[in-house]
């Protein structure tokens, strides 16, 4: 991670995400963090995977992979794992600077937990957003499309213009909003359910998605590569 | 080792097979030669091998057990060497080597096989800074590290100068000395000639001929004598069936009463047999 800069890049996404919390007001930061980290955890998380395995596949290295004594599933947690990584790395800063120049009354192990099932989760999104790519650019309208189907209706809840209560019990599927509500959760005043529910519900699909992803890693690692 | 039985394989989107009940065998030892042209199916054979594809119809079994029954212990014993380097370019050639050595409970002396093929010096750069040929020797460094009992190596002295494609052509048979076991995929036909026991031609997805290269070109060959012989001013060039050659007057007559410039019993390359076999001229 260290010599991809990899952690580096990470590093500097951060410093972006300081600097915007640093002209927030202390009335905000509340709001604020949480907004950021949920960006760093769905947004960055896919980029991160779609650049990891991109560079694999170009350098061949994920090819030499697929024939030594290594599981698939060692592979792709390695991954989440170094993904989840830069995102604790993320809160840990910003938590710190929240800390000391700012006020924050959020709790830093409900941040960690919920970084933690939201990066597990959009890991694995960015895995099947990045088989699906035929390049960069192409992962990056994947992830557009994913934000604008899943991320638009939350959005419009959040300023009131869905009043539909069957159409909010609906949101409770989009992934996005199981993001939100766990983040922001750390602040309390949500329901118990509404938390246990979201968490729940990005763990079960991460399994699914688990299941996805393992399968269609060879084919992946395969396409237009000769042994 | 490997018995591959009535084999056959489709790709996902296809609408043909690629493979098309392919049966050959490689044993304990040997070194075994998978020719044919681009896109007849040598890389899937070998894919499947090595189980990345494992959807195949047929049977491959390899020491009496079905491929399928392995698992991921496989690669224990394994060595691929891939045509298309495959290292961390950010990392040295010795960090490659050290980052693979970890996934193998067996390691050889890497060092030993750095100098053997001439990186050891050069085991501290970073593997962007190698060359073309760099590369292709690490890749077969790769492949050994492990200290496999069956090797599979796709073109492995492609791109590489005379000196090297020698270093690397005398390690392989090195390899078969000791015991192990190769399968060899390359268009050059000089390797296959040098290195292998047996080749089999693949062509529309079979074996279309399998032998060794030595029985190959006693089969294809003409089995004609060929001699240029000074008449007069000019150079006569005739030639001779090989079988009845002491019958023949003409031949005598010119062994005994002219100059011989050249003679030479007339052999069938493997360039011809691969052309013949596969209906496909070699290139590069």
């Amino acid at each position: 991670m260290l010599r991809y800069h990899i952690l580096g890049a990470g590093f500097v996404v951060t410093i972006i995400w300081l600097l915007v919390l640093h002209f927030t007001e202390v009335i905000g930061v509340a709001t604020m963090l949480p907004l950021l980290l949920f960006f760093d955890t769905t947004s960055m998380t896919i980029i991160l995977i779609g650049v990891t395995l991109f560079f694999e596949k170009q350098e061949g290295t994920i090819r030499s992979l697929q024939v030594s004594p290594i599981n698939r599933s060692e592979q792709i947690l390695a991954k989440i794992g170094g993904n989840i990584l830069s995102n604790v790395q993320t809160l840990v800063i910003l938590y710190l600077y929240a800390w000391f120049f700012k006020e924050i009354e959020l709790s830093f192990f409900a941040l960690l937990a919920a970084i933690v099932i939201i990066g597990l989760f959009h890991s694995l999104v960015g895995f099947l957003l990045t088989y699906r790519a035929r390049g960069f650019t192409e992962l990056l309208m994947g992830m557009f499309i994913y934000f604008f189907a899943f991320m638009l209706p939350v959005v419009f809840e959040q300023i009131g213009l869905i009043e539909n209560e069957m159409v909010k019990g609906i949101l409770y599927l989009a992934p996005t909003k199981a993001a939100f509500i766990l983040l922001n959760a750390s602040g309390g005043g949500l329901k118990t359910w509404e938390i246990l529910f979201s968490a729940f519900y990005l763990l079960a699909a991460s399994a699914v998605l688990l299941h996805f992803v393992l399968k269609r890693l060879n084919e992946f690692a395969l396409k237009e590569s000769g042994v | 080792m490997f018995e591959v039985t009535g084999l056959t394989f489709r790709y996902p989107r296809n609408r043909e097979d690629t493979i098309r009940g392919l049966d050959f065998t490689i044993q304990d030892g040997e070194i075994f030669g998978l020719l044919g042209p681009s896109g007849v199916g040598k890389s899937t054979t070998q894919k499947i091998m090595v189980k990345l594809l494992p959807d195949f119809g047929g049977e491959v079994t390899y020491l009496g057990k079905p491929l399928q029954s392995y698992g991921k212990d496989f690669y224990q014993k394994i060595g691929v060497g891939f045509e298309m380097p495959v290292h961390f370019s950010k990392l040295t050639a010795a960090e490659n080597l050290a980052f693979f050595k970890k996934l193998y409970k067996s390691h050889a002396d890497t060092d030993a096989l750095l100098k053997r093929v001439g990186l050891f010096e050069d085991r501290g750069k970073k593997v962007n800074e190698f060359s073309k040929g760099m590369k292709i020797r690490l890749n077969f460094v790769r492949a050994l590290l492990n200290k496999p009992t069956v090797l599979f190596l796709d073109e492995p002295t492609i791109g590489l100068d005379p000196k090297n494609a020698r270093i690397i052509k005398d390690m392989i048979r090195e390899f078969k000395e000791d015991g192990g076991t190769v399968l060899l995929t390359t268009h050059l036909m000089n390797d296959v000639d040098e290195l292998c026991d047996r080749v089999a031609f693949m062509a529309d997805g079979k074996v279309s001929e399998i032998d060794t290269p030595k029985n190959l070109k006693l089969k294809h060959g003409k089995r004609l004598v060929e001699v240029e012989y000074q008449k007069g001013e000019a150079v006569q060039q005739d030639s001779f069936d090989l079988d009845r050659l002491g019958e023949s007057d003409a031949f005598l007559d010119i062994v005994r009463n002219k100059r011989i410039i050249t003679i030479h019993s007339k052999e069938t390359s493997l360039d011809d047999i691969f052309i013949k076999v596969t209906g496909v001229e070699i290139r590069g």
